[in-house]
C-alpha cells in the first residue's frame, strides 16, 4: 500500500492544528506542568532545607531509666567529653542533649516532651545488644579496662543498652539515630585507646586496611544511572503526553462523527493511521521536550541537582544512537495509545483502557533497574524492555551491536503490528456501527482460530517466560513438565475448546505412507547436522560465550538425575506436548492464511523463540521449519513427532557419550545437509499435503482486493 | 436487467447496485440482515430517494456504497469503479454527508472546507479558488473564519453540505440530512439539494419524511427491513398502488410486505 505524502501532510498538519487549538491540552500537558513543577522543586526545596536546619539544631532530650540507669549516665557523660574534645570540623553536626528527669518516661516520649529513652540492663547470656559493654567492677569505673577472664568463674550477664524511640516523630527518629553513631564512636575510641595501651602496634583500622577503587570513569557512572531511567521517563511522557491526543484522535472523533466522514474521504486508512501516529509522536515528543526544557531551567537556577558528569555520558553521538533507539519506542508507545483509542467506543471508554495500558507499559521499560540482567538474553526479543537495556548499554559505553540491531528490530516490528492493529480497528465495522462482533467472530470456529492464532501464542510465550523465571532453579523435570504439560498442553487444550477444533483435523492426526518413516530416519540425522551448522554460522554473527554453552548443558544433563529418566524428560515428552502444540495447532493456524513456505518459516521462528534463549534460537528454528515441512509436506503430525523424538535423542546421548557433533568440518555439515537433502526428496515423492494447503505460489488473480485496502 | 423506469433519460448509471446484502452478527440478536439482496441504478441529474422507517437500511446501503461497510455479498459500482476492487476511488467520486453534521469542532469553515478538498485529491494550486467558491456559493463567507464549534446548527449544516462537494464530486450521498434542522432550514437545504441534481450530479438520498421524498426525489425506492418493495416515480407509484399520497403508498407496501412476510418475498429490482 504506498502513501500519498500530499494526504498525509494535510491530514497531519489539519490534526496538528487543532491540537494546538484545544485548550484543555495545553492547559492540562503543558501550562499546568509548566507552572506545576517550579513550584514542586521550590517548595520540596524549601521544606527540605526548613526541615533539615531543625533537625540539625535540635537539642536531643532524653530520659534515662533501667537497673543500669548510672552505668548509661556515665557512658553519656564520657560521650559528651569526647565530642567536646574533638577539633572542630570534625563533627559533621553539632550534637546537643540533654537529659530530662521523668516519672513517666513512655509517656513523656509520647508526648513529645522527650526524644529518646535510655534504658540500661543487662543482657541475657548470648544475647548481648548492640550496645553491650563488657560487665565487671571497673567497667562502671570513667576508664574501661580488660580484664583476663577466669575460667572457673561464671561470667557476669554483659550490660545492655536500649534506645526507645517513637518511630514515627521526626524529631525522636533523629535523636535515636544520632545518639546511637554518638555512642558507638565513643566505644570505638575508647577500645581502640585501650588496644593502643596494651601494646597494638597500631590502630585496628590501619591493619590489613582496605579500600574500594572504582576505575569506572564519572560519565560511565552517570551513564548507567541514566540509562537506567532514560526509556522509563520516555515511555511515561510518551504515554501520559501522547494520551489526550490519542484518546481524542479516535475515540472522541467516533464520538463526534467526524471519524465517520474522513473515513468516506479520498485517504485511505494507512494514510490516516500515520498521520495520527506522526502527531500523537510529534504532541508527546514536544510535551517531553518542553519538560526537559523546563527542567534545565531550574538546573540553571540551581533549584535541581545534577551530577556534573551528566554531559560526559551523552555525547553528541551517543545522543544521535539513543535517539535512533528510542525511536522504535515513542512509534510503539503512540500505536498502543491509539489501539486503545481505537477500540473504545467512546472517550470515556478509552480512558478506561488508558490505565491498564500505562501500566503495561511501564512494566518492561524498568528492565534496567534489574541487577543482572545483560541484553543478551531473552530480553532482547521482549520489546520496550530491549531497547531500555540497549540505552543502558549505550550509555555505559557497552555497544553490543547485534543486540541493539536484534532490540530495535523486534521493538520496531512491535510497533509495525500496532499499526496494523489500529489499521484493523480503522476497517472494523462496529467503529460506526451497533454490531459487536463480525461473521468470523460471531461463528467462531476455525476460521476465529486463525485469526487469534498470533495472541494465543503470544500469551503462551509471555507465560512461558514468566514460569521459566520462576522455576530457573527448580528440578529440571518439573521444569519441563510445568512448560510442556501446563503450557503447551493445557494451551492446547484450551485452543481446542474454545473454537470446537476436531482434534483429528487440528492436530493433523493422520497415517502418513510407509516410505515418509524412511524418509525421516535419514532426516534425522541430517537435521541434527544442518541445525547445529545453522548455529555455527549465526556464532560469526552474534558468539556465544563457551562458558553459557557449558552452563547450558549442565542445566540440562544434570547428573543427579537417572539417564532413562533424562531420555523421557529430554526425547519423549517434547517430541509429544510441542508438537501439539507447534506441528498441531499453530500449523493448523497459520495453514490457509500463509503459503506453506511461510508456514513453515513463521512456525520454525516461533518454535524458536519458545526456548527463551538467544543462542538456542538458530537450531530450534531450523529444526521447526524442518518438522513443519514435513507435516505440511505429510499432511501428519506422526513423523514431525518421530523426527522430533529421534532428534532429541540424538542430541542427549551426543552429549552424555561426548559425540563430537559441535565439532565437526564444514564437510561434515555440508554431508548432513545433503542427507537432509535426500531426505526430503523421499518426503517429497510420497507427500499427501496438508488439507486446505494453499498454493505454492500466488496463482489468483489481483483483482479479488478487500474493500478496505 | 431492464431499467423499470422509463421516465429516466437512457444514459448510463453513475451507480449500480445488485443484490447487495449486508448482514450483521450480533450476540443479543444474532444474524441480522440489513441489506437484504437490493438492486437499483441511478443516473446523473436523479435525485434516488431512499425511503423507510428507522431500521429500515436505508442508512446501511449509504455507508455501503460510500465503502465504510463492507457488503456480505453482491456487488455495486460508483462511476464505474467497483467498491470491493478500488474503494479509493469511488471514494473519490462520491460526497458523503452524514445524519449529522460531523464537522471538526477547533477548525474554521474556511479551514474545513480547505481540509476536504485537498484531502480528496483537488489539486493544490485549485483549493484556494474552490473554497472561494464554495463560500459564495453557500454564502458562509460572514462566518468562513469562525470556529465551527461557535456556529449555530444550519451554519453547521450548510458548511457540512459545502465540504460534502468541496472537490465537486459527481455522485452525492446525503443520510437524511434536514433531520434536526427548523423548516427554514431544511427548506434551504432541500434547495442547494435540487441545485445539485440540476447541475447534472446523481444524488442518493435517504430519509424517512415523506414530504421531503415527495417534492425531492426523481425516483423513490420503498425499502422495508432490508429490502426493496417499491421502486419508481412518484407517479408510477401513485399509478400502481391507486393511492394519492406518499404516506399512504408507503403503508400500503408496507403492509404489503409484512403479509408476505411469511413467503419471504423477492426484492423489486429498481434498476
Amino acid at each position: 500500500m504506498r502513501l500519498n505524502w500530499s494526504t498525509l501532510a494535510t491530514l497531519y498538519r489539519t490534526e496538528l492544528r487543532m491540537v494546538l487549538r484545544d485548550r484543555r491540552l495545553l492547559l492540562t500537558s503543558v501550562v499546568l506542568p509548566i507552572l506545576v513543577m517550579p513550584l514542586m522543586f521550590l517548595g520540596s526545596n524549601w521544606s527540605l532545607k526548613k526541615r533539615e536546619a531543625k533537625l540539625q539544631s535540635l537539642a536531643c532530650r532524653y530520659a534515662v531509666q533501667g537497673p543500669e540507669a548510672e552505668w548509661v549516665r556515665d557512658l553519656m557523660s564520657r560521650t559528651r567529653e569526647r565530642l567536646a574534645a574533638e577539633p572542630k570540623g570534625t563533627n559533621t553536626a553539632p550534637f546537643e542533649f540533654e537529659e530530662v528527669a521523668c516519672t513517666n518516661a513512655l509517656a513523656a516520649l509520647e508526648q513529645g516532651e522527650i526524644h529518646v529513652i535510655l534504658e540500661g540492663g543487662k543482657t541475657p547470656a548470648g544475647a548481648a545488644g548492640p550496645a553491650g559493654e563488657p560487665a565487671g567492677p571497673a567497667a562502671a569505673s570513667r576508664k574501661p579496662e580488660l580484664r583476663p577472664r577466669s575460667n572457673s568463674a561464671p561470667a557476669p550477664l554483659p550490660r545492655s543498652l536500649r534506645l526507645v524511640f517513637m518511630g514515627n516523630h521526626d524529631e525522636s527518629v533523629t535523636c535515636a539515630h544520632r545518639l546511637q553513631e554518638a555512642l558507638e564512636a565513643t566505644r570505638r575510641a575508647e577500645r581502640v585507646a585501650l588496644l593502643l595501651e596494651r601494646g597494638l602496634p597500631a590502630p585496628p583500622d590501619k591493619i590489613a586496611a582496605f579500600s574500594l577503587v572504582d576505575v569506572a570513569t564519572p560519565g560511565q557512572v552517570a551513564g548507567v544511572n541514566l540509562g537506567r531511567v532514560l526509556t522509563l521517563l520516555l515511555v511515561l511522557f510518551m504515554l501520559t503526553g501522547g494520551a489526550v491526543v490519542a484518546l481524542d484522535s479516535l475515540a472522541g472523533e467516533k464520538e463526534r462523527g467526524t471519524l465517520e466522514t474522513l473515513l468516506t474521504t479520498g485517504a485511505t486508512r494507512l494514510e490516516i493511521v500515520v498521520a495520527k501516529h506522526l502527531l500523537i509522536i510529534t504532541v508527546a515528543l514536544g510535551i517531553t521536550l518542553a519538560q526537559v526544557a523546563n527542567l534545565l531551567v531550574y538546573v540553571g537556577l540551581k533549584l535541581v541537582p545534577v551530577p556534573g558528569s551528566l554531559a560526559a555520558a551523552v555525547t553528541p553521538a551517543t545522543g544521535a544512537l539513543l535517539l535512533v533507539l528510542l525511536l522504535p519506542v515513542a512509534a510503539l508507545a503512540s500505536g498502543i495509545l491509539l489501539l486503545a483509542s481505537g477500540r473504545a467506543r467512546t472517550y470515556k471508554e478509552a480512558q478506561f483502557y488508558f490505565f491498564p495500558l500505562f501500566l503495561l507499559g511501564l512494566v518492561p521499560a524498568v528492565a534496567p533497574l534489574l541487577p543482572g540482567l545483560p541484553l543478551r538474553s531473552a530480553v532482547a526479543i521482549v520489546p520496550v524492555a530491549n531497547i531500555a537495556m540497549g540505552v543502558r548499554e549505550v550509555l555505559i559505553g557497552s555497544f553490543d551491536w547485534p543486540m541493539l540491531a536484534l532490540a530495535w528490530v523486534t521493538t520496531a516490528a512491535a510497533a509495525a503490528w500496532t499499526t496494523r492493529g489500529v489499521l484493523g480497528y480503522l476497517s472494523a465495522e462496529r467503529l460506526i456501527t451497533s454490531s459487536e462482533r463480525d461473521e468470523i467472530e460471531f461463528l467462531g470456529g476455525l476460521p476465529l482460530f486463525r485469526r487469534r492464532v498470533w495472541a494465543w501464542f503470544a500469551v503462551l510465550w509471555a507465560v512461558l517466560l514468566v514460569v521459566s523465571s520462576y522455576l530457573e532453579k527448580a528440578d529440571l523435570r518439573l521444569q519441563l513438565l510445568v512448560n510442556l504439560v501446563g503450557v503447551f498442553f493445557l494451551g492446547s487444550l484450551l485452543m481446542l475448546r474454545t473454537y470446537r477444533l476436531d482434534p483429528r483435523q487440528a492436530l493433523a492426526l493422520r497415517q502418513p505412507r510407509p516410505a515418509v518413516w524412511l524418509g525421516v530416519l535419514f532426516a534425522v540425522p541430517g537435521g541434527m547436522l544442518a541445525a547445529i551448522g545453522a548455529f555455527h554460522l549465526l556464532n560469526f554473527v552474534i558468539p556465544v560465550p563457551p562458558q553459557v554453552l557449558e552452563g547450558f548443558q549442565q542445566n540440562v544433563l544434570p547428573q543427579d538425575i537417572p539417564f532413562v529418566q533424562l531420555l523421557f524428560f529430554l526425547s519423549v515428552l517434547p517430541a509429544f506436548f510441542e508438537e501439539i502444540a507447534f506441528r498441531g495447532l499453530l500449523l493448523h493456524g497459520l495453514v490457509g492464511r500463509f503459503r506453506p513456505v511461510t508456514v513453515a518459516v513463521l512456525v520454525g521462528v516461533v518454535f524458536g523463540l519458545f526456548h527463551l534463549a538467544l543462542f538456542r534460537f538458530a537450531p530450534t528454528a531450523c529444526l521447526g521449519v524442518m518438522l513443519a515441512a514435513v507435516t505440511l509436506l505429510t499432511g501428519s503430525i506422526y513423523p514431525a513427532m518421530l523426527w522430533h523424538f529421534l532428534s532429541n535423542l540424538g542430541g542427549v546421548l551426543a552429549a552424555r557419550f561426548d559425540i563430537p557433533l559441535a565439532h565437526l568440518d564444514a564437510g561434515g555439515y555440508l554431508a548432513g545437509a545433503g542427507i537432509l537433502c535426500a531426505a526430503f526428496w523421499i518426503l517429497w515423492r510420497n507427500r499427501t499435503p496438508y488439507p486446505g494447503l494453499n498454493a505454492w505460489r500466488d496463482t489468483r488473480p489481483r483483482a479479488s482486493q478487500a474493500c478496505d485496502e | 436487467m431492464p431499467s423499470a423506469c422509463s421516465l429516466i433519460p437512457p444514459v448510463n448509471p453513475t451507480v449500480i447496485v445488485r443484490d447487495l446484502t449486508k448482514v450483521f452478527y450480533d450476540d443479543s440478536r444474532g444474524e441480522l440482515r440489513a441489506v437484504d439482496g437490493i438492486n437499483f441504478d441511478c443516473r446523473p441529474g436523479e435525485i434516488f430517494g431512499l425511503l423507510g422507517a428507522n431500521g429500515a437500511g436505508k442508512t446501511t446501503t449509504l455507508r455501503v456504497l460510500a465503502t465504510i461497510l463492507k457488503p456480505t455479498a453482491g456487488r455495486a459500482t460508483v462511476m464505474g469503479h467497483d467498491l470491493a476492487t478500488a474503494p479509493e476511488a469511488v471514494r473519490r467520486s462520491l460526497g458523503f454527508s452524514s445524519a449529522t453534521t460531523a464537522l471538526y469542532p477547533r477548525l474554521t469553515a474556511r479551514e474545513t472546507l480547505d481540509f476536504f478538498a485537498r484531502i480528496n485529491g483537488c489539486p493544490a494550486e485549485r483549493v484556494g479558488a474552490r473554497v472561494e467558491e464554495l463560500i459564495d456559493r453557500f454564502g458562509i463567507g460572514a462566518y468562513a473564519d469562525v470556529r465551527v464549534d461557535r456556529l449555530s446548527q444550519g451554519m453547521k449544516q450548510k458548511v457540512a453540505i459545502a465540504r460534502t462537494v468541496a472537490h465537486d464530486p459527481p455522485v452525492l450521498i446525503f443520510d437524511e440530512p434536514t433531520v434536526g434542522l427548523d423548516v427554514l432550514n431544511a427548506l434551504d437545504m432541500q434547495k442547494l439539494i435540487a441545485a445539485f441534481r440540476d447541475e447534472g450530479k446523481t444524488i442518493l438520498f435517504s430519509t424517512h419524511i415523506m414530504s421531503e421524498a415527495q417534492k425531492l426525489c426523481d425516483r423513490i425506492a420503498i425499502i422495508h427491513q432490508g429490502r426493496i418493495h417499491a421502486c419508481d416515480t412518484l407517479a408510477s407509484l401513485r399509478a400502481a398502488t391507486g393511492l394519492y399520497y406518499l404516506e399512504d403508498i408507503f403503508v400500503h407496501y408496507v403492509e404489503q410486505s409484512r403479509s408476505q412476510a411469511g413467503e419471504s418475498p423477492a426484492s423489486t429490482s429498481c434498476a
